[in-house]
């Protein structure tokens, strides 16, 4: 599975982005530096300071601005640099700007599309936004397609069918009280990628047992 | 009380003692060893102080000590009133010694690519590679776990010599040619420990966060 | 990689050893711009360099200076720089062996031409915090050796040797010798009329693999060569760990992929220098060509 660009992808479980964080996450080859600030919501941006092309991901967060590690450059959350610390006095041209993606965090799962257009489908709908439980990422040494197919085929425990929201993401029933969300990543032709939360009265008291199944399903998929 | 340590700067086993020693709020004495490219824990005279030929070893009290792990043991055990470092319960001092030889065992993998990728060690990368994922892997997995139970530690509620001696090899992966894309709980619990009172960098892992 | 075959690259005298890195009678086999080499330690000063093709060899010439073995796969390549500092007779001179750094050598260069960056990579100890401002200074292309100055460049060190005992405001004239290889005086903290010397000579092994050495000419007569030594390293490791993480890692040379500002005014003229060569090895350009 080569990642369409205008295709929204999960990229993180927005529970796992700490506050005044950047983040090295990489979505099929490219780099990106998924930060937050010191309030406020997750952001996507290129991992590569326009500056000397230093990866903001190793960057540091002061406020809502994420800082280059290199040289200081200060960037606010549009992108556009705010401060060169070399030349305190200097107000940066408005042309220096830091490379955005779109991003959106819903379902508790941030996700983002490298096409910045409107071009693609929407998010999947699955009804509101709250009461969704973060049960945790895993990274697969394998390829997307085989990912997904395990997936497709995965026993979480009692579950009923696995079905696809997305074409890069599946929901499964665990009996009428749990619903599972699974984001598939490629990363890479060799790395995928899974963020999985959960709904339903049962969702947080079921997360350390889900995380251990998942976990077994990476370690399945990888043995194949 | 003087304490001695012959430590590099570069050698993440000296970081973990030295992190330590700031932690605990202790002054030291610094023997300064040419480990690159002097290979000064090579020589004959240092074989006598450590016949391993290992850095670090730490001096006090006519006790000298050699392993990193062991040392930080000695450190909480003889100079951390409050015995949080190196807790004595049953629920947590086995669990810490279990880490610890995590730290000094599966996790040096890492240890090996860095020397490899910076100073030039021949060794099969792509196997100490493998292994250092393999390390990363297990202990980002238990830090999951403790982040689904609401804890940020490796062991208990407060850091101990486990997220000490686990931390460098941790931090320092990038020098081996090894990211911490996989690894959110890793990079959440470095985060944490890096904000720690008297925590200090050491040269590969930034000095802001 | 095979062998560049970009002939600028190539007539350069480029290090492949460090004198004391093979003992006499040992060798090494190691690369440069995708060649294989063979380093032989022939007698106490003595090296054998040869280029390795399956189970031919074509022996290389070979000097030893600043404390590194060079060679270079060029027939006409630039002489080594003279630098005077290291044959003064009280100057310490040390290598520091050599560090591996998964970049291309212009990136490495570019780092240590670099002040802007001391108070941020090099916190407490080259800058401050509060003290990040680059003052102007100027750059020039001595064309009688073409070679790229800056000089008058200051800035504020908390402490900027291993004999410092405080801050000062440090003078700093760097020198770009050779698309491999820099190097700085400064002035020397108990001894304002004198400069410290070090250098970087940079072993390119493949277009983004590099070792670098860092011979110094250093006036200290109080701290010993493994104080000299680890304070080097461990600014050197500071850096290391940008280099390997800026992208790409090959240079680019469209003025317009980053966005310098005045106080990258060394790295501006050496981009152009590079350019008005033609150097190919390294360069993120030429892979569209
Ligand atoms: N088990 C020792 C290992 C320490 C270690 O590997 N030290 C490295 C320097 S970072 C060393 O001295 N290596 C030399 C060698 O093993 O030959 C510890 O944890 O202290
Ligand atoms: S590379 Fe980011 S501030 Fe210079
Ligand atoms: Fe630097």
């Amino acid at each position: 599975m080569s990642v369409a660009r205008e295709l929204w992808t999960g990229v993180a479980l927005d529970d796992q982005i700490q506050a005044a964080s950047s983040n090295p996450v990489i979505l099929d080859g490219q780099a990106l530096a998924v930060w937050r600030g010191e309030e406020g919501p997750v952001r996507v941006w290129e991992d590569r300071c326009p500056h000397r092309g230093m990866r903001l991901s190793f960057g540091f967060v002061r406020g809502e601005t994420l800082r280059c590690i290199y040289h200081g450059w200060t960037y606010a959350t549009d992108g556009q640099c705010l401060a060169i610390p070399a030349h305190p006095t200097l107000a940066p041209p408005k042309t220096i700007c830091a490379s955005t993606y779109p991003s959106e965090t819903r379902y508790g799962i941030v996700w983002t599309k490298l096409d910045g257009g409107s071009n693609g489908a929407a998010l999947p709908d699955l009804g509101p936004d709250e009461g969704w439980e973060p049960v945790r990422s895993l990274f697969v040494h394998a390829a997307a397609s085989p990912v997904l197919e395990a997936l497709l085929n995965c026993d979480l425990g009692q579950q009923g069918p696995v079905h696809m929201v997305a074409e890069n993401a599946a929901e499964v029933e665990i009996g009428p009280e749990l619903r599972v969300l699974v984001a598939v990543h490629a990363m890479d032709d060799e790395r995928t990628a899974l963020h999985a939360v959960a709904r339903g009265p049962r969702a947080a008291s079921e997360r350390a047992g889900l995380a251990r199944r998942l976990e077994r399903l990476r370690d399945d998929i990888e043995r194949a | 009380m003087a304490i001695r340590l012959y430590d590099y700067s570069l050698s993440g086993s000296c970081y973990k003692v030295r992190l330590m020693l700031g932690f605990l709020g202790l002054e030291y004495e610094r023997v300064q060893m040419n480990f690159y490219p002097g290979r000064q824990h090579r020589s004959p005279e240092f074989r006598e102080i450590n016949p391993l030929g290992q850095i670090p070893v730490l001096e006090e009290d006519g006790l000298r000590l050699r392993d990193a792990q062991a040392i930080l043991c000695h450190l909480a055990n003889s100079h951390d009133a409050s015995g949080e470092w190196l807790p004595r319960d049953a629920e947590r001092f086995g669990p810490v010694m279990m880490w610890l030889m995590f730290a000094g065992g599966e996790l040096m993998a890492a240890s090996a690519a860095r020397l490899h990728d910076a100073l030039g060690y021949e060794l099969d990368i792509e196997e100490a590679r493998r292994k250092a994922r393999a390390a990363f892997r297990v202990l980002d997995d238990h830090l999951t776990a403790r982040e689904i139970a609401g804890a940020r530690w490796i062991v208990g509620d407060t850091p101990t010599i486990a997220d000490v001696a686990c931390f460098p090899y941790v931090a320092l992966a990038g020098d081996g040619g090894l990211g911490h894309e996989e690894y959110p709980a890793l990079r959440n619990w470095m985060r944490d420990f890096r904000r720690l009172p008297r925590f200090r960098a050491m040269s590969g892992i930034p000095e802001f966060i | 990689m095979t062998v560049t075959t970009d002939p600028v690259a190539l007539n350069q005298w480029v290090p492949c050893a460090w004198d004391g890195q093979i003992p006499v009678g040992g060798s090494l086999d190691t690369m440069i711009f995708g060649q294989p080499i063979h380093v032989q330690r022939t007698g106490e000063d003595s090296y054998r360099v040869a280029a390795v093709d399956g189970t031919t060899e074509r022996e290389l010439p070979v000097q030893v200076r600043y404390t590194c073995v060079f060679t270079t796969l060029g027939d006409t390549p630039r002489p080594l720089p003279e630098i005077a500092e290291f044959d003064e007779a009280d100057r310490r001179i040390t290598g520091c062996g050599n560090v591996g750094v998964n970049t291309s050598p212009y990136r490495l260069v570019e780092n240590f031409l670099d002040m802007a960056h001391f108070a941020f990579i090099h916190t407490d100890v080259l800058g401050a915090l509060d003290q990040t401002e680059v003052l102007a200074y100027r750059t020039e292309h001595r064309k009688e050796v073409d070679e790229i100055w800056a000089i008058d460049c200051t800035f504020y060190q908390p402490a900027a040797s291993k004999a410092a005992t405080g801050g000062q405001l440090t003078r700093y004239v760097y020198r770009v010798m050779s698309p491999f290889s820099v190097m700085l005086y400064k002035n020397v903290v108990t001894d304002p009329s004198r400069n410290d010397a070090i250098c970087v000579f940079i072993q390119p092994k493949r277009e983004t693999e590099c070792l670098a050495y860092m011979p110094m000419a250093i006036v200290d007569e109080v701290s010993t060569v493994g104080d000299l030594i680890d304070f080097q390293q461990s600014i050197f490791l500071q850096d290391r760990v940008i280099l390997e993480n800026q992208r790409p890692a090959l240079l680019p040379l469209d003025p317009t992929s980053e966005l310098p500002t005045r106080a990258d005014a060394s790295s501006i003229a050496y981009r152009r220098w590079l350019k008005a060569m033609d150097i190919r090895f390294g360069i993120l350009e030429k892979q569209a060509a």
